[in-house]
């Protein structure tokens, strides 16, 4: 270890600075800027944006959507990476190849996929047709529904990875031993399961929560420009009504609720190294 | 594989969930048809050959790759230096250092392009080019410092002590020592800096004038106007390009090991 602090400051300063003044400094004016009114500081600004329905319901949209995501990722997750953990190491390690791989695919790309299979005559509809299910096209395309594949088929993978994690540092015999002891496997599941593997449950339910109400593309591309998320709807303040005071509140939400979430992750990295 | 039944289809299912849509747009690329479906009618590599006889897309790449490389560029030029401060160095500012340089990762793209764009590009008339790079440097600052801080975490720090003790100056030692052992690191930071770059749209979102488009915000657009399967062509050859990029590392680095 060196001690000289001229020197350490010297090597540490130019990056700080340059994350300040690029990134720290314009995002705090621009935070504060939701708190500021004609007549000095006040929440006038939250009053009047969550007095409108349509933000109410972009507001409550975001946050639904992102559980939901969240829920359905973790209950696919446990099942993927239980099925993951028990292959041999050549296969699994293959297998988490396989599903790391979409994560280097652009993210334009990979919603852009989901218009063919979920547009007016896509894959989907094609099948419903063929099938004799359906006369018209159904509308996925510019839904909740398609917003909520696309989410989930980018941040799955996430999860799957977590609760990989997770399994592997199970001990080995507390499952035989739950079986031994004649539990049924949803016991097993909710009393020896799922108390060990919470912690990557947490961290895997933070990255595809956060991932979920920050995601712009997927929003912008499979909600079209009625189904609004708090992304694309601060994009459309901007561009379309020049209304800085509403983005400014968007920004402040949605920083707040990634900050928030990734304050407990830290929270839960600290206890476990903790204990 | 030896997975029961049940867990072998729960798998599947999900690999197909996961992979099914990419593997949807590589074929998207090579129909002969004049719209984007699928499975594809007949087989041509038109498509593949439109993509570069666009010229937005020319020039947005360009911009991308300048973004990307030189972004991350400087991304290493700031951060080698801070991460080697905040390992080897135990002060408590190094601790807000590590907070500040980190802090892009948590606020949303969207949010740092508009903050430039209004508080620094409009007031002071910064070129909008100038603009994005900086954008895409801090975006890129929180990965190089975290994948570098990694790997001078792995190396030993009495080694350049003894390399010190042994006549050589503290600059030596970092030049003749440190750096040559932590090269694997930072090349790893360097490809995990262009993926993140060279794929990212919101920060670049606000950022666009004219003739200046990141590729992928310039592939949102064209997707609104047009609806060929050539935006799928390209998307493909980016996806093979980043993939190959990426197998690559892993393969002469063993690029997982740092990140």
């Amino acid at each position: 270890m060196f001690h000289n602090r001229t020197e350490a400051l010297l090597l540490a300063l130019p990056a700080a600075v340059f994350a300040a003044v690029v990134f720290l400094v314009p995002v705090a004016i621009l935070l504060s800027e939701s708190f500021r009114s004609p007549a000095g500081w006040s929440l006038a600004a939250y009053a009047g944006f969550f007095s409108e329905p349509l933000n109410q319901t972009v507001f409550w949209r975001t946050l639904k959507l992102g559980l939901e995501v969240t829920a359905v990722s973790a209950v696919i997750g446990y099942a993927a990476a239980f099925a993951i953990v028990s292959l041999p190491p050549g296969s699994k390690g293959r297998m988490i190849g396989l599903i790391m791989l979409p994560m280097m695919v652009s993210p334009v790309a990979r919603t852009y996929a989901w218009i063919v299979i979920l547009g007016r005559t896509g894959i989907v509809n094609q099948a419903l047709h063929g099938l004799g299910l359906t006369d018209a096209p159904v509308r996925i395309l510019f839904s909740e529904t398609a917003i909520f594949i696309g989410l989930l088929q980018l941040f799955l993978p996430l999860m799957i990875i977590s609760l990989i994690s997770a399994l592997e540092n199970l001990p080995k015999d507390v499952v035989p031993a739950a079986r031994v002891l004649g539990a049924n496997w949803l016991q097993i599941f909710w009393k020896v399961v799922l108390p060990l593997t919470r912690e990557g449950l947490v961290i895997g339910g933070t990255l595809v929560f956060t991932g979920s109400l920050t995601a712009y593309i997927t929003p912008a591309i499979l909600g079209g420009s009625k189904v609004l998320m708090l992304e694309t709807l601060l994009y459309q303040r901007v561009t379309v009504a020049n209304d800085f005071v509403s983005a400014s509140v968007i920004a402040l939400i949605l920083v707040a609720m990634s900050f928030s979430t990734n304050l407990l992750l830290k929270r839960i990295a600290t206890a476990r190294a903790g204990t | 594989m030896s997975l029961r039944f049940p867990a072998a289809l729960v798998l599947s299912l999900v690999v197909l969930f996961l992979i099914g849509p990419f593997l949807i747009i590589v074929a998207a690329s090579f129909s002969a048809g004049d719209t984007l479906a699928f499975p594809p009618q007949g087989f041509s590599l038109k498509w593949i050959a439109k993509v570069f006889t666009v010229e937005s897309f020319r020039q947005s790449f360009v911009t991308s790759m300048i973004l990307a490389v030189g972004g991350t560029l400087v991304a290493l030029a700031l951060g080698v230096p801070a991460a080697y401060a905040m390992s080897r160095y135990q002060l408590p500012f190094t601790e807000t250092v590590r907070t500040i340089v980190s802090a892009p990762v948590i606020v949303p793209g969207i949010i740092v392009g508009l903050a430039l764009l209004r508080y620094v590009v409009v007031p002071i008339g910064m070129p909008i080019t100038l603009a994005l790079f900086l954008a895409h440097t801090a975006l890129v600052l929180p990965y190089a410092v975290r994948v570098v801080s990694a790997s001078l975490a792995n190396l030993r720090a009495d080694i350049e002590e003894a390399a010190v003790l042994l006549g050589a100056s503290r600059l030596g030692a970092f030049f003749q020592v440190v750096l040559p052992n932590i090269r694997g690191g930072i090349l790893a930071a360097f490809i995990l800096g262009f993926v993140t770059s060279f794929n990212q749209v919101p920060v670049s979102l606000f950022l666009s004038g004219p003739g200046v488009r990141t590729l992928p915000v310039d592939m949102l657009g064209y997707m609104e106007i047009v609806f060929d399967p050539s935006v799928a062509a390209l998307s493909s050859l980016l996806a093979f390009l980043s993939m190959g990029i990426v197998f690559a590392a892993e393969r002469f680095l063993g690029f997982s090991r740092y990140v």
